[in-house]
């Protein structure tokens, strides 16, 4: 899969996260790992970007700002989704103040707005190394190939 | 002009930083802590890690219907803690340095495990898996082994009506 010929320029949202994904987020910047080589930048507006990256559990304060967000970015549009919050929840999947993750954003979405989920790419982690995020990126650039998958065990 | 040209100087002894990451795999330090795996076949059912599990990431749910205890891991919601790994009694959970866990959709986040549930001698309800009372058993004196078979709660009333006919009580 391969949705980018060109430069993915990505907005960075935080949803009312703890800031250690974000942190993360910014060493994936710096030279050490150097993701502008993939032609990944980080743009000021979502208008202008092609990827939207959340961390953060989707807290009920941030929802309508994360909907306007999503709907300003032009298709196609990717979703990076860093750590677990973002994926799920995390730690605050079923708390009063949180929506509980994409999954719970996407059914409000349809719902409320006729919106299909948009691709989305899950890098879990609490947070995730900065070579994870590197690794989802790649997965959605198509350079590197899925590892973890679905499996359902039965045993006597 | 002169400090610029220094700099240029210093950065080109240092040379190129950069990890060529996604093109040759990455070092991992000791003691990193990643994808937990699930040895299916050492599993006991004893629901050890899913009462410890921080953010309940592993859930048990027994089906009386299907007759199976079910084991749900949900990888979008560990906090890669590792305290499955350090409570569980046949070391069926291992932590692993796999941290390259993206995935494109929401179900390859997951892994279910199913095991057999046994049925209560005496009242006949599914209580317990299989694997989980023979571990038990392997543990225990000669004597109570035959108790195992039974549920908690018959075996509570057993152990009650054994007083009585020992106290001689009505």
């Amino acid at each position: 899969m391969s949705l980018y010929k060109r430069s993915i320029w990505v907005f960075h949202l935080n949803t009312g996260g703890c800031n250690a994904c974000d942190i993360e987020i910014l060493d994936v910047l710096t030279p050490y790992h150097d993701v502008e080589r993939f032609g990944i930048k980080l743009v000021a507006s979502p208008r202008h970007a092609d990827a939207l990256l959340i961390s953060g559990p989707v807290t009920r304060e941030a929802l309508p700002k994360v909907i306007d967000a999503l709907l300003a970015v032009p298709e196609p549009k990717v979703v990076i989704a860093v750590g677990s919050c973002p994926i799920s929840g995390g730690i605050w999947y079923d708390t009063y103040s949180t929506i509980g993750g994409l999954n719970e954003l996407y059914r409000i979405l349809k719902e409320e707005y006729g919106i299909n989920e948009p691709l989305t790419v899950r890098i879990p982690g609490c947070p995730p190394r900065p070579e994870a995020i590197i690794h989802g990126v790649a997965l959605a650039l198509g350079i590197v190939k899925q590892k973890v998958k679905f499996n359902h065990i039965v045993i006597g | 002009m002169r400090k610029r040209l220094q700099l240029i100087k210093e950065a080109l002894s240092i040379g190129v930083v950069t990890r060529k990451y996604p093109f040759i795999p990455a070092e991992v330090p000791e003691g990193f802590r990643g994808l937990p795996q699930f040895d299916a076949s050492k599993c006991i059912g004893c629901t050890a890690c899913g009462n410890v599990c921080t953010p309940n990431a592993i859930t048990f749910v027994d089906d009386t219907s299907l007759g199976i205890r079910r084991l749900e891991y949900y990888l979008g919601r560990c906090i890669f803690c590792g305290r499955c790994a350090d409570v569980c009694p046949t070391s069926a959970i291992t932590i692993t340095k796999e941290f390259e866990l993206a995935s494109l959709n929401d179900r390859d986040l997951r892994l279910v495990i199913d095991i057999k549930l046994i049925k209560c001698q005496s009242c006949g309800r599914y209580f317990t898996t299989f694997r989980h009372l023979n571990t038990v058993a392997g543990k225990l004196q000669e004597g109570v082994v035959d108790l195992v078979n039974i549920c908690p709660e018959c075996r509570r009333k057993l152990a009650l009506d054994s007083l009585i006919k020992l106290g001689g009580l009505k």
